[in-house]
């Protein structure tokens, strides 16, 4: 069976919404306090630096507001982190992961199994690393790979075993903790999460893909990414995200840090489907040196609320920027997303193009900024934001910031909003499709340009997703 | 956010200003309202990213900028067959109900600061009256400001199947030491099918601060359309408003800007379909020089009930100094999916490929930019249908490029 028809074969919301009694090894009280952080640290037995930037990245955490004066964010009046259990460590023998599927409790196997990454890591990745709650279970590359020396591991095991480069790395310079209060927190009690180092002159050519599933109630997730392409390097990263649902809230706060060195090519997918009562608030950003290429692909269709703007400083002369967001808001989902580009250099180009779709009272909004600096000459960018709307009840908003202080550029924001087209829908129907399936299949080809992006498997799985957001709610 | 504005302002001052003008005990009322509301009132709101405010309105001096009870104007106001435009003391004695009923209905009057300091300060005041069915054309309204700080306040009611088209010019005359600061407000009501376009010429000098709000309601079949030339001051934050509250209203909102020096203009253009089947077009262009800087914001805010709306915003900027800075926002809020809209923005600089076509053709490349800067207006241009404004405009424009 290709997992193509494997995947259409599964019974997609049974595969997400499943949920598995909790247990664990280790697991803080609810809230967050120095003691809780110097306990997670103790827990990891990581080094001294490490504890000292968590402790540090709290105190911040404490001083920082909550984001509350951003015109139409999301509410987040719900999110109070005293509510939340940050650190949950599955109860597995090996701590940074297992290599291979069947030395995994039954139940965390049978996990991911439903999930479809064991089939998907035979067919189509490099490497595959699966968190299950706070810490990642299963890590594997294929060794084609590792003997050219390409890294991919836990980012817990990286603070063991390359210090060196994870503490110029991590939180330093690309994302600090002072970014934000969210990136603040996360700062203060990451867990989990990839490292990825791909060499100098080294194409890894098939995407490696990194897992993450919140099984428990109430709790909060917080992996951090950290990925650095050295020159004339090329890998494709792509994160999974889903959780079942429960009527307490969980959090999501992920960080992400790209370094994408001289004339390297960094692509990082990301199909997020988080339960309903998930707050989805993430920092990724990206920092490009000359002729550097970043591609972020980002679909949100999951959570009760995302506020996620990947962002790309665009550092070094030459270097290009992508970004290919969608976002797909039901019933009470507020999808807050956007993209952020600092063009700091000449010649750097971006393009951004965003699809958004609203119905059943949901709410999407494309937030993004751009700024070109001075001296950032014949560099240009493009944005484009496509909107379809199902009904009165839904809200669809766009609010675009440019900033340019340069004059040799192009600069160029669009926009539409519109609902579903009654002529596509009546061709469609005189075509012998139903009303449900006419809609399905014209919201499927106004997301193309971003499941196009993606490896089969996940352009299939998007598709799946859509499907099953739009099932039974039409009239 | 309140300034030190109180210590030189008083309720005797105030007073002052209204009984000069002959003013009924209410307006009074409002004003002192307004004076003390100011305590707990915010700045108008500005544009912030991560890092920066795009406007600094903190930096607003009033201490030294405003002295209520020195005012000093020139003041021409030419009206048309049918229509009644009266300076602010005859207005309150002709007009009681009539300013009564109307003002305050579409700007609140202590909207933020800047405008509650304007409602309790105005001393320069005219209002506009088109009577049902009048048609009404090229009423004009030239104010010359020769204190340090000048409050105008313009009433325009346009009532059922009236129209106007009216062209306000603001400029300084003598010459004052130290900053300046000018402050317009002006409220647009209109009844049914009513037709007005309103069109502003601001060329204060570079040493005035100024802060304009303007806002029309638009009735059922009403259209509100407003013309914003901005070529003076040193710092400029003006806001241009429609609500389109009756059904097939229209409303169309045309910009130019030419900033030079070190000049600071922030704009915005922001319409409200509440209505059904109404349409907005926004358009706005700009060119900026030296160190000047452009903030622009524009909202199209599409409400739950407002079926079938089209609505279009363009906004382009053209930057002829590597020093300048434009900033841009144009947001779309939409509320209902029966709805066509769409917006656009670029920066950019002179067009290379036109240029060169230009300098091929024998213009040294000087005057082949200057003919490109004035074409790149064309379109805003051909909107204004006050000759006078168009001609006034093109002029001061090309006053810059030379």
């Amino acid at each position: 069976m290709s997992s193509e028809e494997h995947l259409k074969e599964t019974d997609t919301e049974a595969r997400f919404e499943f949920k598995k009694e909790q247990s664990a090894a280790f697991k803080t009280d609810k809230g967050l306090t120095e003691e809780t952080i110097r306990l997670i640290s103790e827990d990891k037995d990581e080094p001294e630096w490490m504890l000292e930037r968590r402790l540090r990245a709290l105190k911040l955490w404490q001083e920082m507001p909550m984001p509350e004066d951003w015109p139409g964010q999301p509410d987040l009046s719900e999110v109070d982190i005293d509510e939340i259990v940050p650190y949950i460590r599955p109860d597995v023998d090996v701590r940074a992961g297992v290599d291979d599927w069947e030395e995994l409790p039954e139940e965390i196997k049978d996990t991911f199994d439903k999930l479809g990454i064991p089939e998907a890591e035979k067919n189509a990745l490099s490497g595959v690393g699966a968190q299950y709650e706070s810490e990642i279970v299963y890590q594997n590359m294929k060794d084609q790979w590792e003997d050219k020396g390409v890294i991919f591991m836990n980012l817990d095991q990286a603070v063991q075993e390359h210090p060196d480069i994870v503490r110029e790395h991590f939180m330093t310079s690309c994302v600090p903790p002072s970014d934000n209060k969210f990136a603040a927190l996360h700062g203060a009690i990451w867990s989990g999460g990839s490292f990825v180092y791909v060499p100098e002159d080294t194409t890894v050519e098939m995407p490696v893909q990194a897992y993450f599933r919140m099984n428990s109630e109430g709790m909060g997730q917080f992996e951090h990414t950290l990925i650095i392409a050295e020159p004339n390097s090329e890998v494709h990263y792509i994160e999974g995200c889903s959780a079942p649902k429960y009527s307490a809230f969980n959090l999501h706060s992920g960080g992400v840090e790209v370094f994408v060195k001289e004339g390297a090519h960094v692509q990082y997918s990301t199909v997020q489907n988080w339960s309903r009562n998930t707050y989805n608030l993430n920092t990724k950003r990206a920092i490009c040196e000359k002729d550097a290429t970043m591609e972020w692909v980002s679909g949100s269709m999951g959570s009760k609320a995302t506020m996620l703007y990947p962002c790309t400083v665009l550092k070094g002369p030459g270097a290009t920027d992508t970004h290919i967001t969608i976002a797909f808001a039901g019933e009470g989902q507020d999808i807050d997303t956007g993209a952020k580009v600092y063009h700091n250099a000449p010649n750097t180009h971006s393009t951004i193009e965003s699809k958004s779709v609203a119905k059943d009272g949901g709410r999407t909004n494309y937030r993004g900024l751009v700024h070109i600096a001075n001296g950032a000459e014949n560099s240009s960018t493009a944005v484009e934001c496509d909107a379809l709307m199902f009904d009165n009840e839904s809200t669809s908003d766009t609010m675009p910031y440019m900033e340019i202080q340069e004059n040799k550029v192009d600069v160029a924001h669009e926009a539409t909003v519109g609902k579903i087209g009654d002529e596509d829908v009546f061709y469609l129907q005189n075509r012998g499709l139903d009303d449900d399936d006419a809609k399905q299949m014209i919201v499927a080809g106004f997301i193309e340009p971003i499941t196009e992006e993606l490896p089969i498997e996940y352009a299939v799985e998007l598709n799946r997703l859509i499907e099953l957001e739009m099932e039974g709610s039409l009239g | 956010m309140s300034t030190q504005v109180h210590a030189n302002l008083t309720e005797a001052q105030v007073t002052e200003i209204s009984e000069s003008l002959g003013e009924p005990e209410w307006l009074l009322e409002t004003r002192l309202e307004a004076l003390a509301a100011l305590d707990d009132l915010d700045m108008p709101k500005v544009i912030r990213t991560p890092g920066r405010d795009w406007s600094n309105l903190t930096k607003l001096d009033f201490e030294t900028l405003v002295d209520p009870l020195d005012w000093e104007q020139e003041k021409e106001r030419e009206s048309a067959d049918g229509v009644d435009v009266l300076a602010w003391d005859e207005a309150v004695t002709e007009y009681e109900d009539l300013i009564r009923e109307k003002m305050g209905s579409v700007i609140d009057t202590q909207r933020d600061y800047l405008t509650a300091l304007s409602t309790a300060l105005f001393s320069a005041g005219t209002l506009v009256v088109v009577p049902e069915g009048v048609a009404a054309e090229d009423v004009k309204i030239r104010t010359e400001m020769n204190s340090q700080s000048l409050f105008n306040y313009t009433l325009v009611v346009a009532e059922d199947s009236a129209e106007l088209t009216i062209l306000e010019r603001q400029s300084t005359g003598k010459d004052i030491d130290g900053d300046r600061y000018y402050s317009g407000v002006v409220e647009v009501a209109t009844g049914e099918n009513a037709h007005v376009q309103y069109g502003t010429l601001q060329n204060l000098s570079d040493d005035t601060y100024n802060y304009q709000v303007k806002r029309g309601n638009a009735g059922t079949y009403s259209q509100v359309n407003w013309i914003e030339g901005n070529i003076g001051s040193r710092f400029t934050k003006s806001e241009v408003e429609t609500r389109l509250i009756g059904d097939s209203s229209e409303s169309k909102i045309v910009g130019a800007f030419f900033g030079y020096e070190d000049q600071h203009i922030d704009i915005a253009s922001r319409v409200w379909h509440e209505g059904e089947h109404t349409t907005a077009d926004l358009v706005t262009r700009g060119v900026l020089d030296d160190t000047a800087r452009s903030v622009y914001e524009g909202v199209q805010d599409v409400g739950r009930d407002a079926w079938d709306t089209s609505s279009y915003q363009r906004e382009n900027t053209l930057m002829l100094s590597d020093e300048s800075e434009a900033d841009a926002s144009p947001k779309l809020i939409i509320n209902n999916h029966d709805t066509e809209a769409s917006h656009s923005a670029t920066v950019g600089q002179v067009d290379a490929e036109e240029l060169l076509y230009m300098t091929s053709r024998g213009l040294n490349e000087r005057l082949a930019k200057d003919m490109l800067v004035e074409g790149f207006f064309v379109p805003v241009l051909q909107e204004v249908e006050v000759d006078e404004l168009r001609e006034d405009l093109d002029a001061l424009i090309k006053a810059r490029l030379r």
